[in-house]
Order: structure tokens, then C-alpha cells, then sequence
């Protein structure tokens, strides 16, 4: 493939992308609301299998969405057009977004922190809210500067 | 506070050499949206990217950017 087409596609990805971003955090957050509200609905209960199937399918979706705002994504395409993904805009994109997810992160959790005082909640729970926020935001972030990026062509 | 601004004449050189943001990228090695960027004053490229723009358009890194206040 030539390096003008490779331009074309890289840039008909990184225009999918900034799309897909915020989409893929609303369906993140989505489905932790809905963990959430279970756990709550059955607190005390015992742990059941599905809960077991739902904590394993987080941890996955979790480490993917992770891989996917560190690494740039788009695994399976060539090295060049990976390479255009991950260009220095990008990279200054994905540095600030994984800047502002460390920063609403730390945040979560000195509210955490004191909130536990008055309302417990395990371990477990207290990870999974702050593993979700702090990728969720950055998600939300890197679509946004991405698709800051894009505009005025 | 610094109120410095890094300008850019990227867009108008280009335009003197009927290229297209694609092309430039192309001829660069990077998206077509850093091109996009950069001539926007969105970005502030490092000093390779500047002189790759600047061997790209056959001139000088100083005639692609000066510092404004």
C-alpha cells in the first residue's frame, strides 16, 4: 500500500475513532451503572455466578479499553498506518488524556476516602468505581481533543 | 505570563506549492490531521516535525514559524 493511501486510511481511522471514543465511555459507564445498581439492590446477599461472570467481563473490557488509550489501538493494521495513528498530535492528545484521567482519578479517591465514613463499600467496589472513572475520562478526553483535531479542515 | 505565540505561514507556503494537506503528510510521515493542526496553531510541533515541514516545502524552519507576542 502506498504512503498516500496509508495518509487516507490513518485518516478515515482517526476520524472513526474520535467518534467511536466517547461512544465506547457511555457504553462503559453504562454498563458499571448497571453493576452498580445490582450490587446495591442486593447488598449483603451473597456473591452469585453471574456476578462473578460480570466482574470478569468488566475486567476485560477494562484492560482492552486500557490497551487501547495507551497503545493507540488498531492492532491489526499495518505497522505504517499505525504508525500515522500514533503521530505527535496524538500522542500530545493521549498524554493530556491519560493526564486528566490520573488527575479525576485521584480525586475519586480522596472522595472515597471520605465517604467511606459514612457509607462502607468494599474494596472490590471502591476499585471498579475508580478503574471506571479514570478511563472513562480519559476516553472522553482523547475523543474530544481528536476530534478538535479534525475540525476546520 | 509569557503571552507568546508560536505563528505559522504553513498554510499559505503550502498553498504556493499546490500541495495538499494530504500530500504534505505524506510527504512528512505523519496524519494528515497533525498538518491540519499545526497550520491551525492548534499544535506546537517539535523541532523534528519543523524541520521535516521545512526540508518538505524546500525552505527554511524560520520562514514556516516566528514567535509572536
Amino acid at each position: 500500500m502506498s504512503q498516500g493511501s496509508n495518509v487516507e486510511e490513518a485518516d478515515r481511522l482517526s476520524r472513526r475513532r474520535a467518534r467511536m471514543l466517547p461512544v465506547l465511555a457511555i457504553i462503559f459507564i453504562t454498563q458499571q451503572a448497571a453493576y452498580f445498581s445490582d450490587r446495591f439492590e442486593g447488598a449483603g446477599a451473597a456473591v452469585r455466578a453471574v456476578d462473578h461472570v460480570k466482574i470478569g467481563a468488566w475486567v476485560i473490557l477494562s484492560v482492552v479499553l486500557l490497551l487501547a488509550l495507551t497503545t493507540g489501538g488498531f492492532w491489526f493494521k499495518s505497522r505504517e498506518v499505525r504508525a500515522l495513528l500514533d503521530d505527535e498530535v496524538t500522542r500530545a492528545h493521549r498524554a493530556a488524556a491519560l493526564q486528566l484521567g490520573f488527575i479525576v482519578t485521584m480525586i475519586a479517591a480522596f472522595a472515597i476516602y471520605l465517604l467511606i465514613q459514612f457509607e462502607p463499600m468494599s474494596a472490590r467496589d471502591s476499585i471498579h468505581l475508580l478503574v471506571t472513572i479514570g478511563i472513562a475520562t480519559a476516553l472522553v478526553r482523547f475523543g474530544m481533543l481528536e476530534r478538535r483535531a479534525h475540525l476546520g479542515d | 505570563m509569557a503571552t507568546e505565540r508560536l505563528a505559522n505561514r504553513l498554510n499559505q507556503l503550502r498553498g504556493e506549492r499546490a500541495l495538499t494537506q494530504a500530500a504534505l503528510a505524506e510527504m512528512v510521515g505523519v496524519s494528515r490531521k497533525t498538518i491540519n493542526t499545526v497550520e491551525n496553531g492548534v499544535f506546537v510541533p517539535s523541532t523534528l516535525l519543523a524541520l521535516k515541514l521545512a526540508r518538505a516545502l524546500d525552505c527554511r524552519v524560520e520562514d514556516i514559524f516566528s514567535v509572536e507576542d
